[in-house]
């Protein structure tokens, strides 16, 4: 559903954000975009979005060309920016000026959310504070029913209650044909979340990886000495969190933070484990 | 679907437009609304024997300049919000085809501010022109001066004018698009540099080709026909132009 092709983008010409850069994302999955800042996940988004142009390759988004901002493709992709702007009308202004434009809109379904995030209807949007307008955003979106839902930081803003109740909601509207694309620097906000693990490094893809596979591939365990088959450690109270190659197929719980410093530190070593 | 024009879709977007653009809109047209009766009113009240040839003499020039400015700082605001990142992301998602959202801004700038511009104008003038018609009898006014005035302007006399707010509009609002900060100024600052260049290539050439030559075809109107006809042909042509450009810097428009 979403191919990406040797893309290569940058602001400028002499600084590429990404170089040949290949992947492809299919439906029924959620995916968490990490890099560090400046690696390109806003812009990759954006891409994806149309948003920006890139300077060669190809892009692929539900069978359209992104970058030709068709009505046929925006209708399909709900696209939450890390800083918006909503006007200064209520909720019900703004979805009646807005919601037609999706023909499968679902205003039932929009009412059962801003319900759950306990969004105050009758306030302007321009008067909510941050995390609710957020929310409205993100319900809104979510009830264009869009088969392509990107999200760059969704969490930020969010309070600890709304944060696991987004949890919960993002675990409810994956389906079959739709594709849930969230990037993020708050990884613990995406634990048990997301299925794949996209990482941006060096202008490529650094890893993409099924949860599934990785824990089938590395064992994040506590060590208290490191040794030789140790890929990556970082101190903790009682000896290391360690990333391990999984020889034994052991269970253990990805820890996404970790992994994502073994990713940027070892490159080479976990290479040859994902290929 | 058609993703490039749907008149179902294009209603939608100018409904959604108006949401944001039309509060704005109205505030500004209630100040213009203001302007014009204070021009009318410091100059024509009280009634009195102040109704002289030249009271009136104000009308072209607030017409002109502050029709001027109206129309051109609406057309520089139209899309002026696509320069900030929060407000163009929610914009150009909007699933709308890019001539679709083009269109809407030359509906709002071109027709709608020039229009609603046109009509306050006309009903002020009215308004006050009716009040003054009125009261001429009371105040024993010169009236046939005031005839003379209320007759003088003849609307047919250059008819190419007609095309000047589509044309001041579409330059303004290809500023809008194509600046990301300062639009107004920006835009003005373009139109100096370009126009005085122009003006400059122009007079050389013209001086260049014509100097010590004489007409031989002048017409009876002293040539204003064909003025006229060059200079329709010329504001069409480079409203055409710059509208194709400002589409093209719409379509082109990143995050």
């Amino acid at each position: 559903m979403i191919k990406i092709n040797n893309l290569n983008f940058g602001y400028s010409k002499n600084r590429p954000l990404f170089s040949d850069m290949s992947m492809q994302l299919s439906f029924g999955h959620i995916y968490g975009l990490l890099g560090k800042n400046g690696a390109g996940k806003s812009s990759l988004l954006k891409n994806l979005a149309g948003l920006v142009y890139a300077q060669s390759g190809q892009l692929d988004v539900l069978g359209f060309d992104p970058a030709k901002r068709q009505p046929a493709l925006l209708q399909q992709i709900c696209f939450i920016p890390e800083e918006f702007y909503l006007p200064a009308v209520k909720v019900d202004a703004y979805v009646k000026a807005n919601a037609a434009f999706y023909p499968n809109f679902d205003h039932n379904y929009f009412a059962s959310l801003l319900a759950e995030f306990d969004i105050p209807v009758g306030q302007k949007l321009i008067n909510m504070s941050y995390g609710q307008k957020k929310k409205v955003i993100i319900s809104f979106g979510l009830a264009t029913q869009a088969k392509l839902v990107i999200m760059d930081e969704p969490t930020n803003g969010l309070d600890i209650p709304s944060k696991a109740q987004f949890r919960k909601i993002m675990a409810s509207v994956l389906t079959d044909e739709r594709c849930i694309i969230i990037s993020t620097h708050q990884v613990r906000d995406l634990d048990n979340l997301i299925d794949t693990v996209i990482m941006l490094d060096e202008n490529k893809v650094a890893l993409k990886a099924s949860v599934d596979e990785i824990t089938e591939k590395l064992c994040f365990k506590r060590v208290k000495e490191i040794d030789e088959t140790v890929i990556y450690a970082e101190p903790s109270l009682a000896g290391y969190n360690a990333v391990v190659p999984n020889y034994h197929q052991e269970d253990s719980r990805l820890d996404i933070e970790l992994l994502f410093n073994a990713v940027l530190a070892e490159k080479n070593k976990l290479k040859p484990i994902f290929n | 679907m058609n993703n490039t024009f749907n008149l179902q879709r294009f209603g939608l977007l100018l409904k959604r437009q108006w949401l944001e653009f039309g509060k704005i809109f109205l505030i500004t047209l209630l100040v213009v609304l203001g302007v014009f009766i204070a021009f009318y009113g410091y100059n024509l009240l009280p009634l009195g024997n102040n109704l002289g040839y030249n009271v009136l003499n104000f009308r072209e020039p607030l017409f002109m300049v502050f029709g001027f400015l109206f129309i051109s700082i609406i057309a520089s605001t139209y899309f002026a919000h696509l320069g900030q990142k929060s407000r163009a992301v929610i914009d150009l998602m909007i699933p709308a085809s890019i001539f679709e959202k083009f269109l809407a801004g030359v509906c709002f700038t071109g027709i709608l501010a020039s229009a609603s511009f046109i009509i306050l104008f006309y009903l002020t003038d009215l308004a006050f022109v009716s009040y003054v018609k009125g009261h001429l009898h009371d105040v024993g006014a010169a009236t046939d001066s005031a005839t003379y005035f209320f007759a003088k302007n003849n609307p047919n006399q250059f008819k190419p004018l007609y095309l000047a707010p589509l044309f001041i509009t579409s330059v303004f609002l290809l500023g809008s698009v194509y600046f990301n900060r300062f639009h107004y100024i920006k835009t003005a600052i373009s139109v100096m540099v370009f126009s005085g260049i122009w003006t400059y290539i122009i007079v050389k050439a013209t001086k260049a080709l014509l100097s010590g030559k004489v007409p031989i075809h002048e017409n009876a109107n002293n040539g204003k026909e064909t003025a006229e006809l060059w200079v329709f042909i010329g504001l069409s042509v480079l409203t055409l132009i710059i509208w194709s450009i400002t589409y093209v810097r719409l379509k082109e428009k990143e995050v």
